[in-house]
């Protein structure tokens, strides 16, 4: 029957290894050695400061193109509620991280890796300007056609300079090539705080990216091609917190880029990532005290496996749901380990690791501070009700309700006093404390106080001990990425099961023996 | 230095082993209502001819409890629930006072106390996991002499672990003023080692603590004579033919005119008995594996000659 177990484990591993390897082997063979050279991960961190109100932030995210490919998203939310949208006209990802009431800093961070393809683009240049491009284009173009805000396409300085630019030149091509020159040969880069729009551009000849860009776009528009801005990063060991912003222009029926700032003719660099189209920001964020972000890039070796069956591949806002239930048989691991090699009672198997996801939620002190608090109501009561001589399970229900009114009532006076946040403080981890009390009354009903605190301390030890694993972020990063590594924890708890030794507390409990065996038989 | 290795050594049995070796491993599941329903072993017994205090009544429900009134016969009983463990739930009446019980403790009741206790257990208050459980009176077991002295309040009982159907360890478990008339060994009770061929104790254990005299009474808790300690050891083999239990603790009591009764049957015996007697159980626990397979179909004679020849 031993055996058994044993085999039974081996096998869990062994299918986990394989599943790994197959998965690694898959990934790697499908990828040439000349796109290995092009992977990246790209890390946003953000620092946030909230000044106690509403607060949002948001991060337009990288998307799949024909260039390039998003995998391995990450992101952490540091307790904010995070979510993605896309918007249809641009098709640009947007992440969103919103409290209600934040107070205090926090580290927001996105994190993905990319694999990206340089491109170059010949198109025939030979077709003819129209004579009424918002015509000639269908509606979805007009945005990109019409003039904005920044982008004066049809102010009279830039109908001016177009004419200057490209002349009495009907066909696309040369006069694409005639204002790419201008504004690449005449307008001199300058980095600047807050890019220009086109027509200071013009008026300056100096600009940044943005404002080299905002020009291009507007002589494009002016002349009758559709253009538009792409703001991304270009890719470089290291920290960074520069952006880059260049064009891209819709000719024969495709989108071509056009970076005047480095030269880039109808092509597009290997390392650039692009994040948005359109004239927009990067970041925006509204309620904050203080925000500063950098980006870290560094290499990636794993390249994007084609594995339809990868966590990754469920959306992210989700994926915080799932990596909390990845943590839940590490959790069981934990109280395994502690109940049959160590010997800490507890109350029973899932109250620990309840525990440590609260404690998750409402942070490790304000977790233990409660639970000591609401404990100590609930047996006071206890004792009270105990005179009554109330059967158990009303018994018990009272006292839940008592420490439901109790959380109104620090709710209602938190507020009051002006402590806003105890309104935010989530429902899920008040019902385990209160579960907990319900386990402590019913050991003590069954055993005494002396064991239900004996329980509780266990409890409490093991749960800190989860906790602490669980915040181990390199193992949630693991258990994400390979699922399959829930079999090994599975073959753990297996030999567990069949673990036959004696627990450290029996060391105690057998005391005598222990003297006995030193001290000779006697 | 090495605790671990000297446990090993003495071979103490340790809770990892015994729950994957000897309770799961020799007590199939679908045998534990058996002794974990007190009124079903009772039924048990009793049709085996086995000697058990005798059962006055049952009251299963609520509406039930007006049988309650029954007691009027009797001078003194003993309620219990049946699901109730580590005698949790059990009332002793020793005495009546005219229409009010006087508790063995002193304390007086009326019958509507009585009743109230009644529906307590049927609504679980003292059953594992609250669930709803049935109550019985019963035969109150009034202690044998030679035992009564030796204990604070209470009755005294001897249990014998069963393995296999061979009796390899036993403990005399005397109540102290700490458990409260209870004989249960972690709530306070003196368990006292027993040398199995002659049904004597040995010396003694207060919570996990050898000691040499009983905290209360003061007298020594060696040398103490089991009563009919031979019948005692006879009718613990019997048992397992009954129940099947291949790892099991049986807990008697001697009554002063009855003699040996079986009070209840434990499928899950505690490991302080070790502390008892002073040595590990898994010597003699492989002692009894060494005589092979076929151990369980011995006779019970055969069982008990064993047992003998295993502890001399």
């Amino acid at each position: 029957m031993n055996r058994r177990v044993y085999f039974l484990a081996a096998g869990l591993v062994l299918v986990a290894a394989g599943v790994s390897s197959f998965k690694y082997v898959r990934g790697g063979m499908k990828i040439s050695p000349e796109a290995s050279r092009n992977l990246w991960r790209v890390n946003v961190s953000m620092e946030i400061a909230g000044k106690g109100e509403r607060a949002k932030v948001r991060l337009t995210l990288p998307r799949d193109t024909e260039r390039q490919t998003v995998y391995n998203e990450h992101f952490e939310n540091a307790g904010l509620t995070f979510y993605v949208r896309e918007r249809p006209l641009t098709g640009n990802r947007i992440g969103f991280w919103r409290s209600e009431l934040l107070e205090g800093s926090r580290t927001l961070q996105y994190a993905c890796s990319v694999q990206l393809k340089g491109l170059a683009f010949a198109f025939p240049g030979d077709a003819l300007r129209p004579v009424n491009a918002l015509e000639a284009y269908p509606p979805e173009f007009h945005t990109w056609l019409n003039p904005s805000d920044f982008i004066q396409s049809e102010s009279a300085p830039i109908q001016r300079s177009l004419k200057k630019v490209v002349g009495r030149e009907r066909r696309i091509g040369p006069a694409v090539r005639k204002i790419f020159d201008f504004v690449r040969g005449d307008v001199k880069y300058r980095s600047e705080r807050g890019s220009k729009d086109a027509l200071a551009t013009l008026a300056r000849l100096e600009a940044d990216c943005g404002g080299k860009a905002r020009l291009f776009a507007a002589l494009s528009r002016a002349a009758g091609i559709p253009s538009r801005l792409v703001g991304g990063i270009i890719l470089k060991d290291g920290v960074k917190s520069v952006t880059h912003v260049w064009a891209e222009n819709y000719i024969a029926g495709r989108w071509i880029p056009f970076d005047v700032v480095n030269d880039h003719y109808a092509a597009i660099p290997h390392d650039y990532l692009e994040l948005y189209r359109g004239d927009y920001a990067l970041i925006k964020h509204t309620g904050l005290k203080k925000f500063g972000y950098f980006f870290v890039i560094g290499r990636e070796r794993m390249p994007p496996v084609d594995y339809p069956w990868s966590l990754y591949g469920l959306p992210i806002h989700f994926q915080s749901t799932i990596k909390v239930l990845l943590l839940i048989p590490v959790g069981a691991l934990v109280v395994a380990l502690f109940r049959s090699v160590v010997g800490v009672p507890t109350f029973g198997t899932f109250a620990p690791i309840l525990l440590a996801l609260a404690f998750r939620e409402i942070s490790l002190g304000v977790g233990l501070l409660c639970l000591g608090i609401i404990l100590f109501c609930g047996w006071l009561l206890r004792a009270l009700l105990d005179r009554l001589k109330i059967l158990v399970i009303p018994r018990l229900s009272i006292i839940v309700t008592t420490v439901v009114i109790l959380v109104l009532v620090m709710m209602v006076v938190g507020f009051r006093l002006g402590e806003e946040k105890m309104l935010f403080i989530s429902l899920f981890p008040f019902i385990i404390l209160t579960w907990t009390i319900e386990r402590f009354s019913v050991l003590e009903i069954e055993d005494g106080l002396q064991a239900a605190l004996r329980a509780l301390g266990g409890t409490t030890v093991v749960a800190v001990a989860a906790f602490y694993l669980m915040a181990w972020n390199a193992l949630r990063v693991a258990l994400f990425t390979s699922p399959e590594l829930l079999l090994v924890v599975m073959a753990a708890l297996l030999l567990l099961g069949r673990y036959t030794g004696i627990r450290v507390t029996e060391l105690v409990r057998f005391r005598e023996f222990v003297r006995l065996g030193k001290g000779g038989p006697g | 230095v090495n605790g671990f290795g000297t446990l090993r050594r003495l071979g103490v049995l340790a809770l990892n082993r015994r729950n994957a070796r000897y309770t799961l491993g020799r007590n199939p599941r679908r045998l534990y209502p058996l002794v974990d329903d007190k009124l079903r072993t009772k039924a048990l017994l009793e049709e085996h001819g086995l000697p058990a205090p005798a059962l006055y009544f049952r009251i299963d429900h609520n509406f039930e409890i007006p049988k309650i009134r029954q007691i009027e016969t009797f001078k003194d009983f003993v309620v219990k629930p049946a699901r109730g463990a580590e005698g949790r739930g059990i009332l002793v009446i020793a005495d009546r006072e005219g229409d009010r019980w006087k508790k063995s403790s002193g304390e007086v009741l009326t019958t509507a106390d009585i009743e109230y206790h009644v529906s307590n257990i049927l609504a679980g208050l003292y059953s594992l996991g609250g669930i709803d459980d049935r109550a019985f009176v019963e035969y109150r077991v009034r202690c044998h002499a030679a035992l009564a002295k030796h204990a604070f309040r209470g009755v005294p009982d001897v249990r014998v672990i069963l393995y296999r159907g061979v009796p390899v360890m036993s403990m005399l478990r005397l109540p102290t003023r700490g458990s409260d008339g209870r004989a249960n060994l972690h709530q306070g009770a003196v368990g006292c080692g027993l040398d199995m061929a002659r049904g004597e104790t040995t010396g003694g254990v207060l919570k996990d603590r050898w000691i040499g005299r009983h905290p209360d009474t003061g007298l020594p808790v060696a040398g103490i004579r089991i009563p009919f300690w031979k019948d005692i050891l006879a009718t613990a083999v019997r048992t397992y033919d009954v129940f099947g239990l291949g790892y099991m603790g049986a807990d008697f009591v001697v009554d002063h005119l009855l003699g040996p009764l079986i009070l209840e049957l434990n499928a899950r015996p505690g490991l302080n008995i070790q502390l008892a007697n002073h040595k590990g159980l898994l010597p003699v626990l492989d002692a009894v594996d060494a005589r092979g397979r076929g151990v369980e179909h011995f006779s019970a004679a055969e069982r008990l000659e064993l047992a003998l020849n295993l502890v001399r």
